[in-house]
């Protein structure tokens, strides 16, 4: 029964976002309820899957039990169900917060149609993070960038069209090169499945090296572009700014993780290490990353809308997943992962919490924050906790993750990066540190707490739940931190 | 029917909540004196405490607690949190709860004695934080936990009585609370990281503290402070780091073996460290901080802040530079073990630095009239005098046992002095509502108590025997003459500075007290009505334990200071016979005091003849001017380039930019501004050319493997 529990999780998915049109006539209420009841019991297989891969041991999933050169395949291991795991939790929490909030900018007669979008979303994330085959993830790919491009323009406004728009072309860009990369690599080694690839990749690597350094660039390019790593960033901070919170807080905090995600199976899995030091990509991630730490956070610095300035700090954020990977070690990994569930939990909370004020203040520009810690107390403590998670003060989870980035860099005997590190982080202080600082400290002269702010109850949980979780995992990363390094050790 | 009387008169004189907390501080006096008489034995007290039967076991059981550290830090937050109950019905029981709270704290400590001198509580939560963190208070802690609780209780008594007319007293209660933890934590951490976790929470909550007066100056500061304060938290983090990934471990033990082998990089690691705890002690080039903090915060907040957590900056690099570049006890017996190289040049370092601290600090503080900004420089001078110190106890290494105790004692006369200066700053705020002193003058026939308090402070700060600034002014004058003897030649010099910097203090502080308080009275002063508020107890108490450190100085230095020397490595000979046995009253030392106050008195002289203590520094030798001329000509420059003749460098918000008066903008502002230039030129035209990024970026990538692989 186990193993049908992957290809479950994405059916039931399917079925929700087909079951919505038919409740259109009913109550909206009863869609919610439907919506939450799906993503808990995917939660609850998610966990069983994490739990069953860490105490047996991996599988796979064969559909039409096809072999495996000719059929689709799914690997479910630690990697694959700790991220799912971590994905369905987060959008639960972002789903329970947009139960509250889905009327920010949308018109009525959408909402449905938002949730359709969601749940096709959430579907082509969990193919893209269980598929072991190339060509399957790009399928997978392709549906999730034109559900994202939706969801960006589901707002029916210029700016949205303009950013959709802009989004969609950039993505197809990224999808072709990829499957470009694809192409090169099916002509040398004859398969698209990872495993099999990895196999003859050696042999090929002998006989055409050219096709295969082609393939690496065009899909390290292409899966690039929907990451946002750093040159290709340009995308990113218009379209997250424009979309509603609670699918900013998906984009920036899941969506963009699973390219990289979807990045390090084709960098380990395919091509494997050794292919990759002799093509010496690791220099080449190392100087993106390096570049894209400091300029994400130098571009943030200058922005007036505090949502394009979390979509500007995402791109240094992915500076740092990226450094961890392209260090190659099995700290490097690790540190890399950690920060994809800290960046995930933080950018969520920094967002909804944003959301939350966005919607009940109607404020958007940072210059309009003062005192805005007694208007609405309990979004902006959070996002105060979030945002010193960001610039790295102990005990949030963000300096965990510097301190995991620090020390593999370390390992690597690159000091140069404890220095960007740092930079980085002074930058980040010098953008969040005045929001906070105009939020509570300034405004009028004696200020007062009239009480908790009066969102609905749905709102508060998911940004209380997502502080405490900042809190909580950096004081004691240990807890998900087993978990981090059976998932390294699936792909090492 | 006499005593009834007496009270009633008592009760009228005082209000309840003054009747109660000067209670609670003579409580906490009779438990220092317990606490004294009971280490010293006076009468057979120890003896017969002892002889009870069933007690001692009781005794050890509950002085061995090791839970303590965790409870010391709660109390604090557990307090906040009741203070949040109370704080929109009673301010008094919301006080009183602060209070209470923190006086709490003291017998607590007392506590932890028994264990502290057998070698320290230890607790551990590992697989906190990733590393692992933990709490230990050893000797060294004790004593800085001991003078903490002790001068926090007192300023917040203080505290209940100026907060009366400040706004949002809540939120600066609640904040003080959690610094109060932050504080408690940073000196019972185990390991770096521990202290590293505690010492952003203090950097971050008393941010708060400082720009609670929500005035455009206080924002200023409160910028400076905050982002000098996470410079040196990062600085910190990296040589943490460093640390961790070479030696393996941040536990405070010796590490020198481990060091010994990385060369240069334990220079570049130590460096770090000071620079980190550095900004916050107010070391000198990264001081600039602290004369614009420590001003605009409310007075109980300046007082602590430099009573306080300067010191923290100081004990955190007395901490690591103790724990991690000396050698165990006994593993070293004569000062020519080559393991002393490192600490040895470490240590010149920390002296020079210290030197200049000093001597900056004093010669702003003579130009000041703010009488806040002028305890703010000389907090800065008095820590130069610490740095001073903990640079001998390396530099001698085997034999800088007399320049560690200097610097203990000097950090717990200084954290006396220098909160009871900034009280009585307060105190005068709190009358007059002005702090230029030169607008002051005669005000000791209205404040009698006040006038007294603040000239045994003087006193003490200005190193007059009997007080207790000359004990340790004089086990530092010893230290560094010792290291001049023992070292280098040149430190002479330093000592010759060092006498300097003491006259130019004994100027500074005669300068305070004359326009202060002597002189004649302005006459819109004539009217203050001096009452007996919260104040003056707790302004009376701390100059009553002044006076007692100084008429009786070899009590701390036996009790807490020679068992922290026993345990380091330091030469055992040494200690007994020139610290065990020192004495303080000799004719030499009168005599240099004698000459540094004569000093002193002809530079007041001096100055107020021919005016000098209203000399500023010309514009050019500002460091704001030296930086920033530069920086606009470059920015003028790159604006061209940018953007041709159309630079708006001279429009909009960008022509602060241009501004001649440069003190204006700060640096973080300027920072902000330029990547707006940068950013309004760029951003558009980046994601205009998504395509030929794509391009470029692909055929780069592709070159760059081609000419890799063909290599």
């Amino acid at each position: 029964m186990i193993e049908q529990l992957p290809i479950l999780n994405m059916l039931i998915f399917l079925m929700a976002a087909l079951i919505i049109p038919l409740l259109n006539r009913r109550v909206f209420t009863l869609t919610l309820v439907m919506g939450f009841m799906v993503l808990l019991s995917v939660l609850i297989s998610s966990v069983v899957l994490l739990v069953h891969v860490n105490t047996v041991g991996e599988f796979y999933y064969r559909f039409g039990n096809y072999l495996s050169f000719i059929g689709i395949e799914f690997k479910i291991d630690a990697f694959s169900t700790l991220f799912t795991t971590f994905i369905v939790g987060l959008t639960m929490l972002i789903y329970l917060y947009s139960c509250g909030d889905a009327t920010d900018g949308i018109s009525e007669a959408e909402y449905g149609r938002y949730y359709i979008l969601l749940f096709i979303l959430m579907f082509s994330i969990f193919g893209i993070i269980y598929t072991n085959d190339l060509f399957n993830a790009y399928v997978f790919m392709e549906i999730l960038s034109l559900t994202s491009c939706s969801i960006i323009s589901i707002k029916r406004k210029k700016e949205n069209y303009t950013a959709s728009f802009r989004y969609v072309m950039l993505n197809e860009v990224g999808s072709l090169s990829y499957l470009f990369g694809i192409a090169l690599l099916y002509m040398v080694t004859g398969y698209t499945n990872m495993s099999l690839v990895f196999e003859s990749i050696q042999e090929a690597w002998v006989v055409y090296p050219a096709n295969i350094m082609t393939a690496c660039g065009f899909m390290i390019v292409g899966v690039g572009i929907k990451a946002a790593i750093f040159p290709f960033h340009i995308w990113l901070p218009d379209a997250h700014s424009h979309a509603p919170s609670s699918s900013s807080a998906i984009l920036s905090a899941i969506v963009v993780k699973v390219y990289l995600l979807l990045m390090v199976k084709v960098l380990f899995r395919a091509f494997g290490v050794d292919i990759i030091k002799a093509l010496d990509i690791p220099v080449i991630l190392m100087i993106i990353a390096g570049f894209g730490m400091i300029m994400g956070s130098f571009f943030a610095l200058a922005q007036k809308d505090v949502k394009r300035m979390l979509g500007y700090s995402s791109v240094a954020q992915i500076g740092y997943i990226l450094l961890g990977i392209s260090f190659m070690t099995h700290i490097g990994l690790s540190a890399a992962f950690f920060h994809i569930m800290s960046h995930g939990l933080m950018k969520a909370a920094l967002f909804l919490s944003v959301g939350a004020i966005i919607y009940y203040q109607r404020v958007r520009k940072i210059n309009q924050f003062d005192g805005m810690g007694y208007k609405m107390p309990l979004s902006m403590i959070v996002f105060g906790l979030a945002a010193l998670g960001m610039i790295g003060i102990p005990p949030t989870i963000g300096f965990i993750s510097k301190l995991n980035l620090g020390l593999a860099a370390l390992d690597r005997g690159m000091i140069i990066f404890i220095v960007i590190i740092v930079i980085s982080g002074l930058l980040n202080a010098m953008y969040y540190l005045p929001i906070m600082i105009s939020a509570f400290l300034k405004g009028e002269k004696v200020n007062k707490i009239a009480g908790i702010e009066k969102i609905p109850v749905v709102m508060m949980i998911p940004i209380v739940i997502l502080g405490l979780l900042i809190l909580v995992i950096g004081i004691y990363p240990d807890l998900i931190y087993g978990l981090i390094e059976n998932a390294v050790n699936a792909i090492l | 029917m006499t005593e009834v009387k007496k009270k009633r008169k008592i009760k009228d004189f005082l209000d309840h909540f003054t009747w109660r907390s000067s209670g609670l501080v003579i409580l906490m006096l009779f438990l220092l004196f317990a606490f004294v008489g009971i280490t010293k034995n006076w009468f057979g007290l120890y003896d017969s405490i002892t002889q009870i039967s069933g007690f001692n076991e009781f005794f050890f059981e509950l002085s061995h607690i090791n839970i303590y550290p965790l409870v010391m830090i709660g109390i604090p937050l557990i307090g906040a949190l009741l203070q949040l109950v109370y704080k929109n019905t009673s301010s008094l029981k919301r006080d009183w709860i602060v209070i209470f709270m923190t006086f709490l704290t003291i017998p607590l400590t007392m506590m932890m004695y028994p264990a502290a001198k057998e070698g320290g509580i230890d607790l551990e939560f590992p697989g906190f934080m990733g590393l692992g963190i933990g709490f230990v208070v050893d000797m060294l802690g004790f004593t800085m936990l001991l003078i903490t609780t002790i001068i926090w209780f007192i300023v917040m008594v203080y505290a209940h009585e100026y907060m009366k007319k400040e706004d949002n007293s809540n939120r600066f209660f609640l904040f003080m609370a959690i610094t109060y933890s932050a504080v408690l934590g940073t000196i019972m951490a185990a390991d770096l990281l521990t202290m590293f976790l505690f010492f952003e929470v203090m950097t971050i909550s008393s941010y708060v503290l400082v720009t609670h007066n929500q005035k455009d100056e206080s924002y200023e500061a409160g910028y400076n402070f905050i982002f000098m304060g996470i410079i040196g938290g990062f600085s910190i983090l990296v040589a943490m780091l460093l640390l961790y990934f070479n030696v393996g471990s941040l536990k405070f033990e010796s590490a020198l073996s481990a060091l010994y082998t990385l060369g240069n990089l334990k220079y570049w690691i130590m460096g770090l460290l000071i620079f980190g705890f550095g900004i916050k002690a107010g070391m000198a080039p990264v001081h600039v901080w602290l004369p614009r903090a420590h001003p605009v915060a409310p007075t109980p907040a300046s007082a602590l802040l430099s009573g306080i957590m300067i010191k923290v900056g100081a004990f955190g690099i007395l901490r690591v530079a103790i724990a991690y570049f000396f050698p165990e006890q006994g593993e070293v017996f004569s000062h020519l073990d080559p393991v002393w190289l490192t600490t040895k040049n470490i240590g010149a370092f920390i002296i020079w630095i210290g030197i200049a601290t000093m001597a900056l600090g004093v010669f702003l503080a003579l130009q000041q009239s703010n009488i806040k900004k002028m305890l703010a420089y000389h907090s800065i001078s008095q820590m130069g005098y610490i740095m001073v110190g903990i640079g001998i106890a390396l530099y001698l290494g085997y034999r800088g046992a007399m320049g560690y105790s200097g610097a203990l004692y000097h950090i717990i006369n200084h954290g006396l002095f220098k909160s009871l200066l900034f009280m009585v700053a307060g105190v005068i705020y709190f009358h007059t509502h002005e702090y230029d002193m030169y607008k002051l003058g005669g005000l000791w026939r209205k404040l009698p108590l006040t006038a007294t308090v603040c000239l045994i402070a003087c006193l003490g700060i200005a190193g007059i025997p009997l007080f207790n600034g000359f004990i340790s002014k004089s086990i530092l004058h010893h230290g560094i003459v010792e290291a001049s003897h023992y070292g280098h030649p040149s430190f002479v010099y330093a000592e010759i500075i060092f006498m300097i910097v003491s006259a130019g203090t004994v100027t500074s502080f005669i300068k305070l007290f004359y326009y202060v308080f002597l002189g004649k009275m302005p006459e819109k002063y004539k009217t203050i009505k001096a009452e007996y508020t919260c104040l003056d107890t707790s302004m009376v108490t701390l100059a009553i334990l002044i006076m007692l450190i100084g008429l009786n100085p070899n009590y701390i230095l036996q009790t807490l200071i020679v068992p922290q020397l026993n345990l380091t490595a330091y030469d055992p000979y040494f200690i007994d016979h020139y610290i065990v046995h020192i004495h303080f009253f000799t004719g030499s030392d009168l005599m240099t005091m004698v000459y540094v106050v004569g000093l002193g008195a002809f530079i007041f002289w001096f100055g107020t003849k021919f005016h000098l203590f209203h000399l500023h520094l010309p514009n050019w030798l500002k460091l704001e001017y030296i930086f920033f001329y530069p920086a606009n000509f470059l920015m003028r420059r790159a604006c061209k380039l940018m953007y041709g003749d159309q630079c708006p460098i001279d429009t909009g918000p960008l022509s602060k930019l241009a501004l001649k008066k440069n003190e204006n903008t700060g640096f973080l502002e300027r920072f902000v501004t330029m990547t707006n230039v940068f950013n309004r030129r760029y951003e558009t035209n980046m994601i205009k050319s998504d395509v030929f990024i794509y391009t470029s970026f692909v055929t780069g990538i592709l070159i760059y493997m081609i000419v890799m692989s063909l290599i």
